[in-house]
């Protein structure tokens, strides 16, 4: 079961990905985008996530896409192991750029 | 007379939403049909070679695909791909993928050709979508032995050496998936095979395949499922590979669509006797 966590700093948010990230997300992404909007800087955690499919990289790929469209600033943090495998394995890090990737 | 005209309406309403129901039904089951009877394509004889296929959908509809295109001098492009998604949408988008790898395999020379005319075709319509495709196309060549291959993002397949009873991944071939970038182009590697030598190609639904504590089946497995069988054609290593992922989930529901493409290189056929009975049967 997938949930998130809003902690706002201002114009500053970190949003905490809770659980596993595939299709059953997909109606909670549109959710997630809206609360997004009132933000500058975002941050995405996905310390707690520990399952990735294709479904879930492409929301993901969509989420940052629509952030980054409306210039705000977005950063992914607290990849695990076996969700940067499959990061790898797509090569994320060319598609969503580098940069956005912090520790 | 308000409770009569409610029975009625309700009625209606109810008897509406039955034969919408079966509309659906059947029309899904027309869907799975068309996608079953593409997918399910024959499976091209190959010389000094075994090809097989398997795709088990999630759901009553996959998103996962793979195909077989004969080239010439005996060659073959095979293609495995993973749609996002899952389920009639993804089932859409595999048709629109599987059209365009029947066109581009038709006019390229090699795997990086036809995943770049691929991502050409495809790209435009992906993005809008907000879809992408991942995807590893290779091409056999029985007279070589030289399997070529390009990925689209998708997960290396594996290589049993039949001779020394070992699996490695193949050498990592750099590329995205299909529907980032408009303008992108595949790297192309190539690796030389030997006799009982296999190749299996697969999606991610096999090694994140789950049982009731969660754990992933994981590449692991799948490597000593491979060993354990490296002998047995590709038909028996597919069924084994499908009983392994089986029993190690015990009944529960599969995540998302497995698929498999095994590719098993057998003895050289005598090229001289096969060419003097082919001048033979002509005269």
């Amino acid at each position: 079961m997938f949930s998130y966590e809003l902690v706002q700093d201002g114009q500053s948010v970190t949003i905490y990905f809770k659980g596993d990230l595939d299709i059953e997300v997909t109606e909670i992404m549109e959710e997630i985008i809206q609360e997004l909007q009132f933000f500058e800087t975002i941050h995405i955690n996905l310390s707690e996530v520990l399952f990735v499919d294709s479904t879930g990289i492409g929301l993901l790929i969509n989420l940052v896409n629509t952030l980054k469209q409306e210039n705000k600033h977005v950063m992914i943090s607290g990849t695990q192991p076996e969700v940067e495998e499959v990061f790898k394995i797509i090569q994320l890090k060319e598609i969503l750029g580098e940069e956005i990737f912090v520790k | 007379m308000y409770l009569n005209e409610y029975k009625h309406v309700h009625g209606l309403t109810s008897s509406n939403d039955h034969v919408m129901e079966k509309w659906l039904e059947r029309e899904i089951n027309l869907a799975r049909n068309i996608q079953t009877k593409l997918l399910n394509g024959s499976i091209p004889s190959i010389r000094d070679a075994e090809i097989q296929g398997i795709s088990i959908p999630a759901r009553l509809i996959g998103g996962d695909y793979y195909d077989f295109y004969p080239l010439e001098n005996d060659k073959v492009r095979i293609v495995i791909g993973d749609v996002m998604g899952k389920g009639i949408p993804a089932a859409m988008l595999m048709i629109l993928t599987r059209g365009a790898f029947r066109s581009a395999a038709e006019s390229t020379k090699g795997p990086a050709e036809t995943l770049t005319a691929m991502n050409k075709a495809l790209c435009q319509d992906l993005r809008l979508l907000k879809s992408f495709v991942t995807l590893f196309c290779a091409d056999w060549n029985p007279i070589t032995n030289v399997l070529t291959y390009a990925s689209a993002g998708h997960n290396m397949p594996l290589l049993v050496k039949g001779k020394e009873k070992k699996v490695m991944e193949l050498p990592k071939a750099l590329g995205i998936m299909v529907g980032a970038f408009t303008d992108h182009v595949y790297e192309e590697k190539r690796v030389e095979l030997e006799e009982n030598d296999t190749v299996f190609f697969y999606t991610d639904g096999i090694v994140e395949a789950e049982n009731k504590d969660r754990e992933q089946f994981k590449r692991e497995r799948l490597i000593n499922t491979l060993l354990q069988h490296l002998d047995k054609n590709v038909d028996e290593i597919g069924k084994h590979v499908v009983e392994a992922i089986h029993t190690f989930t015990e009944g529960v529901p599969q995540k998302d669509d497995i698929t498999m493409v095994i590719l098993k290189v057998n003895k050289k056929s005598d090229m001289t006797k096969t060419n003097f009975s082919f001048i033979s049967s002509k005269e």
